[in-house]
């Protein structure tokens, strides 16, 4: 695989017509929003002190005209935006992929299916609303892999009857085919008891709450202070979790800066990078020529794709070649 | 009646000590037959491994009997776990080297069956070393129990006492990587 500084160079000389291009248009695109979001401020604080000679009324004005604004205000960005934000994907994310890896193929509005995510039984909540985007999907060095923006979400409904939607998983979800044979389930999870209550009695309430199987404890200090891990069979469990592999998983941890939802069922990988943020985006307020920018869509492509070298789900066993 | 709310939790104290300690107890035994499967596999596959290489290996024929006679102990069925433990080390070790020893004879790194055998030996090797380190962990857990307190004076009255682990070495934990060997 290329490295960040190939993919660095590719971005910045390969690209530059059309980043440059587009690079115009999020300024025609900032300055309209700009505009516009001025005008829906202006208007919001005339109708609001308008408002203010009936009293009475005037909380539920004051809530109902903020309301609007912000929708009207969503309206008008999205679709803005949209153009452009096509235009960027069209130009930019898929020769990105192209040139990380000539076999991928990429589709900006697909996304991994519910049904798969489901099945990665990472998250018991059911759940309400669920999107995503910029989808890519095929084969390297023989191995199946797909990855797509994920957004799941569930709601609630407080006393008022309002509702209220909140994330169950937002990030990268990545779906291999993984190298070994396996029968169970077990599931790798960010140990937030073990961090927050210390280790003995973040080791009790990992064992109580497991509602992913038996609590297994690993041998891999640096592992098991990150990880918590539940599974059907102890031993297959340390199959699939090899020292090597607890290693490797540290390591896409530490890279990714943020928590790891990791299952592996019915001999695939999934695994769940919990960005908490749509990414693959273009920005809008800011420059698309700035190395940060180009260097977080690199990076995620970088670990998304290099997960099969990575994890070496590549050297299958002979008897799954 | 408050001595008998003092005498009913000591005794709900007394029976959830006795079985956490039986229910870890079960687990070795358990994790241990585990480790049985596994070793049977690896048994059944030594008589094939030896008779499909020794018409070549003329310098090893001292390894091959060794180990075709280290199997034949192990399969005894009335074997103790600790002799068990040390037999599968010293098999461990002799497939190790005969390995290595294929590595000087072209014909059998070109033979189809045994490039089989040595990858699917190495599958099972990977599974052992997988459940080893369950059971290890495993003894772990129960050792603990028996010598931490409270529970070491209910195991010191069940005559419980501390099983050893297996030991595994560095080379071991990583496995037979027979990948390696045939890039070599």
């Amino acid at each position: 695989m290329k490295s960040t500084s190939e993919l660095t160079d590719f971005y910045y000389k390969t690209l530059y017509p059309d980043l440059k291009r587009l690079e115009e248009e999020r300024k025609r695109v900032k300055s309209k929003l700009t505009t516009a979001f001025v005008m829906i401020a202006l208007f919001s604080v005339i109708i609001m002190a308008a408002l203010a000679n009936w009293a009475d009324t005037f909380h539920e004005g004051l809530l109902f005209v903020g309301f609007v604004a912000v929708a009207i205000g969503t309206f008008i960005y999205k679709n803005t935006v949209r153009d452009y934000q096509t235009d960027f994907k069209h130009k930019i994310i898929g020769p990105l992929i192209a040139a990380i890896d000539a076999h991928l193929s990429y589709r900006a509005d697909g996304m991994v299916t519910q049904m798969r995510f489901e099945r990665a039984g990472l998250f018991r909540r059911s759940i309400d609303r669920y999107s995503g985007n910029d989808h890519v999907i095929g084969q390297i060095d023989g191995v199946a892999l797909e990855f797509s923006d994920l957004h799941a979400e569930y709601q609630t409904r407080d006393s008022k009857g309002n509702t209220h939607w909140h994330t169950i998983f937002q990030g990268l979800f990545i779906v291999a085919e993984f190298n070994k044979h396996f029968h169970g389930t077990t599931y790798v999870l960010p140990d937030s008891a073990e961090k927050s209550f210390g280790t003995l009695i973040g080791q009790w309430l990992q064992s109580t709450t497991g509602s992913h199987g038996e609590l297994i404890k690993m041998d891999d200090p640096e592992f098991e202070k990150h990880f918590v891990v539940y599974a059907s069979d102890q031993i297959e469990a340390r199959y699939i979790l090899s020292p090597s592999m607890m290693q490797r998983l540290s390591t896409i941890r530490a890279r990714s800066k943020a928590e790891l939802y990791i299952s592996f069922v019915s001999e695939q990988i999934y695994l769940g990078i919990s960005t908490n943020r749509d990414l693959f985006e273009p920005s809008v307020f800011k420059s698309l020529l700035r190395l940060e920018q180009a260097t977080e869509y690199i990076s995620y492509l970088r670990l998304a794709i290099g997960i099969v070298e990575e994890l070496k789900l590549n050297q299958k066993l002979w008897s799954k070649q | 009646m408050t001595a008998l709310i003092i005498v009913g939790v000591l005794v709900l104290i007394l029976v959830l000590m006795y079985n956490s300690l039986v229910g870890k107890k079960n687990q070795v035994e358990n994790i241990f037959a585990g480790i049985d499967t596994q070793l049977k596999k690896r048994y059944d596959l030594i008589p094939n491994l030896v008779s499909s290489v020794q018409q070549y290996m003329q310098h090893e024929r001292g390894i091959l009997e060794k180990v075709t006679e280290l199997r034949a102990q192990a399969m005894n069925p009335r074997l103790s776990d600790e002799k068990k433990m040390a037999l599968d080390h010293e098999i461990s070790g002799m497939l190790g080297s005969i390995m290595v020893a294929v590595e000087n004879y072209p014909e059998l790194k070109a033979n189809e069956n045994v490039m089989h055998l040595q990858q699917t030996l190495h599958e099972v090797e990977e599974q052992i070393a997988a459940a080893r380190r369950a059971y290890n962990q495993s003894v772990t857990d129960y050792n603990n129990a028996i010598e931490m307190i409270p529970t070491n004076f209910m195991a010191q009255w069940m005559r419980y006492t501390r099983k050893p682990v297996f030991e595994i070495s560095e080379t071991e934990r990583k496995g037979v990587d027979v990948k390696a060997l045939f890039e070599r």
